[in-house]
């Protein structure tokens, strides 16, 4: 079963999206912070994250700065999934895939439960 | 007169977009929730009372701010009469409750202080502390490394000044400076107030902007080793002789 490290401060919301991935066949593990995904991937290394951008205290780009810098995490596939909308990260949107790995980008007003589990298995190749 | 009508209409116009943005994530909460019962097949009795409380907490912050609109138009204060702080907490908390649970924060009340009643608008209070509970439930429930089951506090208690009331937790990082820069970048910045929320905290700005109707500004304040935001509210001269 694949791991999704799911990154997300509402908590509300975070269940929601953690019941769907878990129905789409995913083991979940959430945290609400930039720190306790650092710990919580030191624990158990994940298949793909999903990040909110908009975090509080240590901003989604702060996170992936620290997770890029340890090598055995730079191949982890990294989805965000943020209210940010897209229009508004066109210009750092090269810089977010090209040196910080973000794989996928989702606008979550958008981004219907469906849609995200189908993203997430293509991330992970999953047919 | 609080700002001229220059001023007030750039503020009215960062208030909504602060609202607008902070909308987004009741709405989207519904829908995702909505679409839940169906990828799963199940609609439980829970799924359609988180349904129904992201509703209203959408449609208090939109009354809250439509309240704030109409005063920051008029450019008048609100008339004030005397209101009890402890039972308009009490309602509140009573108010909250539901709201709270979904995110799994525990409310406490501590109303114990006998206090003479406080000058305020009720609706305009009412509106403030709504407003205020549902944004630092939110964040309570977003903050980082604590393991215990968190808290919220809402707690009168008498300064130099007058009757504080507030909702206070362990917030980390919270300091008035913050808050300060936060009312400036309201409308501005996506993260006003990032040491508190991940969102645009409009519910802290609406509130505020009531506020400033009734006299008094929102101000990050402690309470029991605990920080948050509170506002000073004068007593009710007229009934301390009684």
């Amino acid at each position: 079963m694949y791991t999704v490290l799911l990154i997300e401060s509402n908590t509300l919301q975070a269940a929601i999206y953690t019941k769907a991935l878990t129905h789409g066949g995913f083991k979940v593990i959430h945290v609400t912070g930039a720190q306790t995904a650092i710990n919580a991937a030191d624990q158990h290394i994940p298949d793909i994250v999903v990040l909110e951008l908009q975090l509080p205290q240590h901003s989604g780009i702060e996170f992936l700065h620290e997770f890029r810098s340890y090598p055995e995490w730079q191949r982890i596939p990294v989805m965000m999934l943020t209210n940010v909308p897209m229009s508004s990260l066109e210009s750092i949107e090269q810089p977010l895939r090209r040196d910080l790995g973000v794989t996928c980008m989702l606008y979550k007003p958008r981004t219907s439960l469906e849609l995200l589990v189908r993203r997430t298995r293509e991330q992970l190749r999953i047919l | 007169m609080r700002a001229g009508s220059a001023e007030a209409g750039s503020e009215a116009t960062d208030l909504l977009l602060s609202v607008a943005e902070q909308l987004k994530i009741p709405l989207s909460t519904i829908a995702r929730q909505a679409e839940l019962g169906r990828m799963t097949g199940t609609v439980c009795l829970d799924d359609v009372a988180a349904i129904r409380v992201q509703a209203d907490a959408a449609l208090t912050l939109v009354e809250s701010y439509l309240l704030g609109l109409e005063l920051l138009r008029e450019q008048t204060s609100l008339l004030l009469e005397p209101v009890s702080v402890s039972s308009m907490l009490a309602d509140i908390a009573h108010d909250l409750y539901r709201y709270a649970r979904q995110y799994g924060v525990e409310l406490e009340l501590h109303i114990a202080g006998k206090y003479e009643p406080v000058m305020a608008h009720p609706r305009g209070l009412r509106a403030v502390l709504l407003s205020l509970g549902y944004t630092l439930i939110e964040a309570r429930a977003a903050q980082e490394g604590d393991k215990r089951r968190p808290v919220l506090t809402l707690a009168s208690h008498r300064s130099a000044h007058g009757i504080i009331a507030g909702l206070y937790g362990e917030y980390s990082d919270l300091h008035a400076a913050q808050w300060h820069r936060a009312l400036e970048l309201c409308g501005r910045a996506r993260q006003p107030f990032a040491a508190l929320s991940a969102g645009s905290a409009a519910g802290l700005f609406v509130a505020d902007t009531i506020l400033q109707a009734m006299d008094t500004r929102l101000r990050v304040g402690r309470y029991l080793k605990q920080s948050g935001l509170g506002m000073t509210l004068s007593p009710s001269q007229q009934l301390s002789f009684v």
